[in-house]
């Protein structure tokens, strides 16, 4: 019991993070189609932004201005980058935004170091939140879900919600004819790209400063972010949250539990 | 006319000046220095350096200025095996690699190929940091020198240090790396158990910097009610451990490998407090002199692992006094064969070769976190202090009976 408490709170707080990171490849590469290898680049832009400025304008500011800063390089990346090699179809964009995360992480290394710097939460966040079968639970976990909650409720009600939703739902699906009724589609795709990005960069000055924040963290979550878009289906804000929570879930249990294809084999005699 | 004559002098001049000029040493440097590792790789390309530069200042080699040129391995082995065949084509005598075990197997077996085909121009390899055992055991040969320790070497030195200092207790539990040097590192952790008198109450391995989340795992080790948990985790898979034990409130002691790694004690605050490392040196234990040449010399302390690999270097400039080639061709065989019977008085007690492995007898020194150490990690109040030296000869284990080597005739 304790086992399966533990393991469902950690769970559900890790998968809670991995939503955060890939709510805004859900809306890039779900609704616009756009491969962005960088996502996770964002993530880590994140962390080291709010890291360099949160002992200038302290902690909370920079929660706010880091996702600022990461938004306003993804609308960048969208309206100078990729409609270079849009025409030319899905591989060129990989590339691209290939190349830019491996640019990203070399200026991170660049300008911060190649060994992992020292972010921290401010303490008055450092505090045990309860005590469980007498393990302390830390407040800042909660706190990063906390946050991965706030940013699904809002997106989902601005996107189901709003004439703004109605407008870049109408954009993605229907480009043309939402051109044709008047709305300015590059500005929506350029809004969605920067907002898509900026999520990312909250969740990296979220959890930059509980995870390590080093110039490897956006390779580590690179891959599983891809796979909760692809699991939780193309463009599916409800999708991704349900299949990162189900990763989440699964990478905590797996961790408890010690079974192999060999165990399984030996109860019926083929053990060693 | 005129032009001619001088342009007809010059080239004669030139080639005459190549023929005065013998030929220097060449080491190459196959290193992580772009990609993941590239914190560690810097390292040990910055410590080479470093040792070249005092065997160059004391008069080079050969009549010549030793020469060493950086490959970047970019972290892969296939792209070593590339930048081996480059290093080759260059005329490279000495390879050294550190940051990885993975591509110091590759790059030996390389080596091995290399000299089977090429009698006459060999190429030596130093190991400054490829832990496996495999590499002194299968894939032992003549010309591959490992100039680190292995996971029994720390295992060994870490649980009798801290057994002395009352801090080991009865209970230990093993996390570790699920590649060579984890399943090495939890293989030493249960061969020295009886010795030292402890029970292995759990042990895991999981998967290599993978991981982002390491609660579950603490939620094992605080069911398991360890006393010391024992690890040769590096990078973020020692520093997520250490945090989320931290966090989760669990009271053990920590003994690893890897917990110099810079960064890790900034980042790990107050949770490092009381926990071991065993490792190749600690600036705190040494009388401070090398630590200060190294800081002259590079702008910055030794660090993780620039000591060790510096050491390497000064140990091969020991065996480079006792040969003389007068000027004509590098023969590797002789420098190995020379490697082999050279000491070097490191600042934490003497190094040498032994021949049947070609592992080095080392010292390994253990020590602790605390505060207001003598050498203060990065910005934090926290460092290192010595709790025990432990001697080459006690140190080392025996010879692995997997190793055959194959010595030069004559």
């Amino acid at each position: 019991m304790e086992f399966a408490i533990i393991s469902t709170l950690n769970g559900v707080t890790y998968g809670l993070l991995l939503f955060m990171v890939s709510a805004g490849l859900t809306l890039i590469f779900g609704m616009m189609g756009v491969l962005n290898f960088a996502h996770a680049s964002f993530y880590m832009l994140g962390a080291y932004v709010a890291y360099a400025i949160s002992p200038i304008i302290g902690f909370w500011a920079a929660l706010v201005i880091a996702p600022l800063f990461v938004g306003l390089v993804g609308m960048g990346v969208e309206r100078y980058l990729l409609p270079r090699v849009h025409k030319h179809g899905h591989a060129h964009e990989l590339l691209l935004t290939f190349g830019l995360a491996l640019i990203i992480e070399e200026l991170i290394k660049l300008f911060f170091g190649d060994f992992p710097v020292n972010y921290q939460m401010p303490a008055e966040l450092r505090f045990s939140a309860f005590t469980i079968f007498g393990t302390d639970y830390p407040f800042y976990r909660l706190f990063i879900g906390g946050v991965a909650v706030v940013m699904f409720t809002t997106l989902w009600l601005l996107l189901t919600r709003t004439r703004t939703g109605i407008v870049v739902r109408a954009a993605e699906r229907l480009p043309h004819m939402a051109e044709a009724l008047g709305h300015n589609i590059p500005l929506v795709f350029m809004f969605v790209f920067g907002t898509g990005a900026a999520l990312a960069g909250l969740a990296g000055a979220v959890a930059g400063a509980f995870y390590p924040t080093n110039p490897n963290m956006g390779i580590e979550l690179g891959v599983i972010v891809f796979v909760v878009v692809v699991v939780g289906g193309l463009g599916s804000l409800k999708g991704s949250l349900l299949a990162s929570l189900l990763i989440g879930l699964f990478s905590s249990f797996a961790v408890g539990l010690d079974w192999s294809l060999a165990s399984l084999l030996s109860l019926v005699g083929l053990g060693d | 006319m005129k032009h001619l004559t001088l342009v007809a002098t010059a080239s004669v001049a030139a080639l005459a000046t190549s023929i005065a000029h013998a030929e220097p040493l060449r080491i190459g440097i196959i290193e992580s220095l772009s990609g993941a590792q590239t914190s560690t790789g810097r390292l040990y390309a910055n410590a080479v350096k470093y040792g070249v530069d005092r065997i160059n200042e004391a008069g080079g080699f050969n009549g010549e200025p030793v020469v060493v040129t950086e490959y970047d391995n970019a972290g892969g082995a296939p792209e070593a095996a590339d930048k081996f065949r480059q290093a080759v084509a260059d005329g490279v005598d000495i390879i050294v690699q550190g940051a990885s075990s993975a591509i110091a197997g590759q790059l030996t077996e390389d080596v091995r190929k290399h000299n089977i085909r090429n009698p006459g121009d060999e190429i030596l390899f130093m190991n400054l940091g490829g832990e496996a055992m495999e590499l002194t055991g299968d894939k032992c040969q003549f010309y591959h020198f490992r100039f680190t320790t292995t996971a029994p070497m720390r295992v060994n030195a870490l649980t009798s240090a801290m057994k002395e200092a009352g801090d080991l207790g009865t209970k230990v539990y093993a996390i570790n790396q699920n590649y060579s040097w984890g399943q090495d590192m939890q293989a030493a952790i249960e061969a020295a158990a009886p010795e030292e008198g402890y029970e292995v109450v759990g042990e895991v391995l999981h998967d290599v910097n993978k991981i982002q989340d390491f609660a579950p795992f603490v939620a094992r080790i605080k069911s398991a009610a360890p006393d010391t948990v024992i690890t040769g985790n590096w990078s973020n898979d020692l520093l997520l451990l250490m945090k989320a034990t931290g966090d989760a409130g669990l009271d053990v002691t920590f003994a690893t490998a890897f917990l110099d790694q810079p960064g890790n004690i900034a980042n790990a605050g107050k949770t490092a407090l009381g926990h071991y490392i065993a490792n190749n040196y600690d600036n705190a234990a040494g009388d401070g002199t090398f630590a200060e040449t190294y800081r002259q010399a590079t702008g910055h302390l030794p660090i993780f692992v620039e000591g060790h690999s510096a050491f390497a270097m000064a140990q091969l400039q020991e065996a480079l006094k006792g040969l003389d080639f007068a000027g004509g061709p590098i023969n590797v065989t002789e420098i190995a064969l020379a490697l082999e019977n050279s000491t070097y008085d490191s600042p934490v007690g003497p190094i040498s070769i032994r021949k049947e492995d070609h592992q080095s007898i080392r010292p390994v020194v253990v020590s602790k976190v605390v505060e207001n150490p003598k050498f203060p990690a990065e910005g934090t109040t926290l460092g290192f202090a010595p709790v025990k030296i432990v001697e080459g000869k006690d140190a080392i284990y025996p010879v692995q009976e997997s190793c055959e080597m194959d010595r030069p005739e004559g």
